[in-house]
């Protein structure tokens, strides 16, 4: 099987610390892969290290490709947003989009002109005259109008109000992406991507905490919904994690048999936002 | 190819005001020079009387030296705009790589298929090759403009044009110089903008500051173990400094300027090229031993500079 990117034992140190510490990755083509982490949990690092941004020890293929040393290959084929506005701001759009279209042989002027014609953004428009919104818009247009095989988004919509929000993820998902593609997302606001998402990895402390499908999470994790008298014996079936809301009980199980926790209250499949809180203040067993 | 054109045309966009707002500025300064002097002199001198006998004066001297003169000037109307371009592509080195590490749209680039040693290479091409001759383009036309309205004067005045300077001073010989003393300059320069490129990808701030403090440490040190082993101020590094700048080919003035910046400068100069200007005198300095250790040293500027560019998103 030929893995979009590929990771053995990849790990990244800053002088004392660990940012990645000796991480397996294995991602095929035609997945959306929400990277998931608290601050610091090391997700730049290794996004770094897959875009050619930074030096790392172990291996790491992307597109069978080292993106240490063909950086400049590896972006014909691979795009990516760093997570906050990067454009450089003396250039006007024009210039932006003739840069763009010839140094890449994938950039799509038409679609990039269709993208931006839904914005206020203009032609003539330097960056420092856009807005923050305005910016990340443009931005996303261009990157949307190269035909790459793998598209990195370090918190894409950060700073963006929540229409273009929903937006751009509904673009993303109807024009953007086929099976031939491999989109990896970061970002905090996970509610938003987590029906988009095909695969999931929680990262902590430089570690993978969680990597599977979202098929497989809606599989194994479930969580039971009860009454403050029925609490007790959900406690016994040795729940992940346990919150109150609204003097209710919420129990988080990993592999746990639904029909015995059927019997006690109300079984959903947990959301992503609350499966990461379980995992990452409970989980590190 | 194309990319590396792409990428030099954003050096030029990027620093338009640099590269083309400034000579047109050097070139106006001029234009309005003449038009000054020629109002200053009718205010005083009513309807150009001693002008009308200077130029009568003037065309009754020897051709020969009325050409050489002319020559001399033509060449030396560049040195203002040489001088300045020196600054711009000073300046313009030292922010190439820092800039966008700056304001982290180094990211944004980083993201295109382009190498780092393409981005390098058209940023050194910039300043060697795009700034050099915008400059130059921007020369010839100030000196066309300022003989066409000087012939029109001097027609105004009685005197046939042609004859008095139209035809002498060579100035498609001068341009042709001056446009080659700029691309020989640009080599001989290697030294002085690897390490500014250098600089540009290392320093953490200020880059102007690490630009010139290392060197003018050093030089400070060195002066001052000279004067404790020998009390004789022997070749340092201000001393090769001096040296490589008063031997670079650029025209800093018509004559045979033997000795002259370097007597201007408190060097004492020992004459190791031959500085009247022609176009073997400039390509003598290109193939010299010291153009070859001035190789040397650029390569291992901007290897190092390339190697840190390579890193410069690690942190």
């Amino acid at each position: 099987m030929n893995y979009v990117i590929e990771a053995q034992g990849m790990t990244k140190r800053y002088k004392s610390t660990l940012a990645v510490d000796n991480i397996d990755l294995q991602i095929p083509a035609g997945r959306i892969v929400g990277l998931i982490g608290p601050n610091g949990a090391g997700k730049t690092s290794a996004l770094k290290a897959i875009l050619g941004l930074a030096t790392y020890e172990g291996k790491l293929s992307v597109l069978g490709k080292c993106p240490s040393k063909d950086r400049a290959v590896l972006m014909e084929d691979v795009c990516f947003i760093a997570d906050v506005a990067v454009l450089p701001r003396w250039i006007r759009v024009w210039q932006l989009l003739e840069l763009t279209e010839r140094i890449h042989p994938k950039f799509s002027r038409e679609k990039c002109l269709q993208y931006l014609s839904k914005t206020k953004v203009t032609l003539e428009h330097r960056v420092k005259q856009l807005s923050k919104g305005m910016v990340a818009q443009l931005h996303l247009a261009i990157v949307m109008s190269i035909d790459v095989k793998l598209l990195v988004l370090d918190e894409p919509t950060l700073g963006l109000d929540i229409l273009f929000r929903k937006e751009f993820y509904t673009n993303l998902l109807n024009d953007y992406f086929d099976e031939e593609r491999t989109i990896l997302i970061t970002t905090h606001q996970v509610e938003e991507i987590e029906h988009i998402l095909s695969d999931l990895i929680f990262i902590q402390d430089g570690r993978i905490a969680l990597d599977s499908s979202m098929d497989d999470i809606q599989e194994r994790y479930a969580e039971l919904m009860v009454p403050p008298d029925m609490a007790a014996a959900a406690r016994e079936l040795q729940p992940m994690n346990e919150r109150e809301l609204f003097g209710r009980h919420i129990f988080l199980f990993d592999n746990a048999n639904r029909e015995q926790l059927k019997a006690l209250g109300e079984v959903r499949t947990p959301s992503v936002a609350d499966l990461f809180v379980a995992i990452m203040s409970g989980g590190k067993s | 190819m194309n990319r590396l054109l792409a990428l030099m045309k954003r050096e030029f966009w990027e620093n338009k005001g640099a590269f083309r707002t400034t000579p047109l500025v050097i070139g106006g300064i001029f234009l309005a020079a003449m038009v000054m002097f020629l109002i200053t002199f009718n205010h005083f001198d009513n309807e150009f009387q001693s002008l009308r006998e200077l130029l009568r004066f003037v065309a009754q001297q020897d051709v020969d030296l009325r050409a050489k003169v002319l020559f001399a000037a033509n060449l030396e109307i560049s040195v203002f705009f040489s001088m300045v371009l020196a600054f711009v592509v000073f300046f313009y080195l030292l922010g190439s790589l820092y800039d966008d590490r700056k304001d982290r749209s180094i990211l944004f680039w980083k993201s295109l298929p382009a190498s780092d040693t393409l981005t390098l290479a058209s940023k050194l091409l910039a300043a060697m090759v795009v700034a050099p001759f915008i400059f130059w383009v921007v020369y010839v036309i100030t000196h066309i403009v300022i003989m066409a309205l000087f012939a029109v004067v001097v027609m105004v005045l009685g005197e046939n044009p042609w004859t008095l300077f139209l035809s002498l001073g060579s100035p498609f010989e001068a341009w042709s110089l001056v446009l080659v003393s700029y691309f020989a300059q640009s080599i001989w320069a290697l030294p002085l903008y690897g390490w500014l490129m250098l600089v540009s990808a290392f320093a953490p701030r200020i880059p102007l500051l690490f630009a010139i403090l290392p060197p003018v440490i050093l030089g400070v040190l060195e002066l001052w173990v000279d004067f404790l082993k020998t009390f004789t101020l022997n070749d340092n590094l201000f001393g090769l400094f001096g040296r490589w700048f008063a031997n670079s080919p650029l025209i800093m003035s018509g004559d045979d300027h033997e000795n002259g910046f370097g007597a201007a400068l408190g060097i004492p100069i020992t004459s190791d090229y031959d500085h009247e200007v022609t176009l073997a005198n400039i390509f003598d300095r290109l193939f010299s031993t010291d153009m070859l250790i001035g190789l040397a040293i650029a390569a291992v500027f901007l290897g190092a500079a390339l190697w840190l560019r390579r890193r410069a998103t690690e942190s």
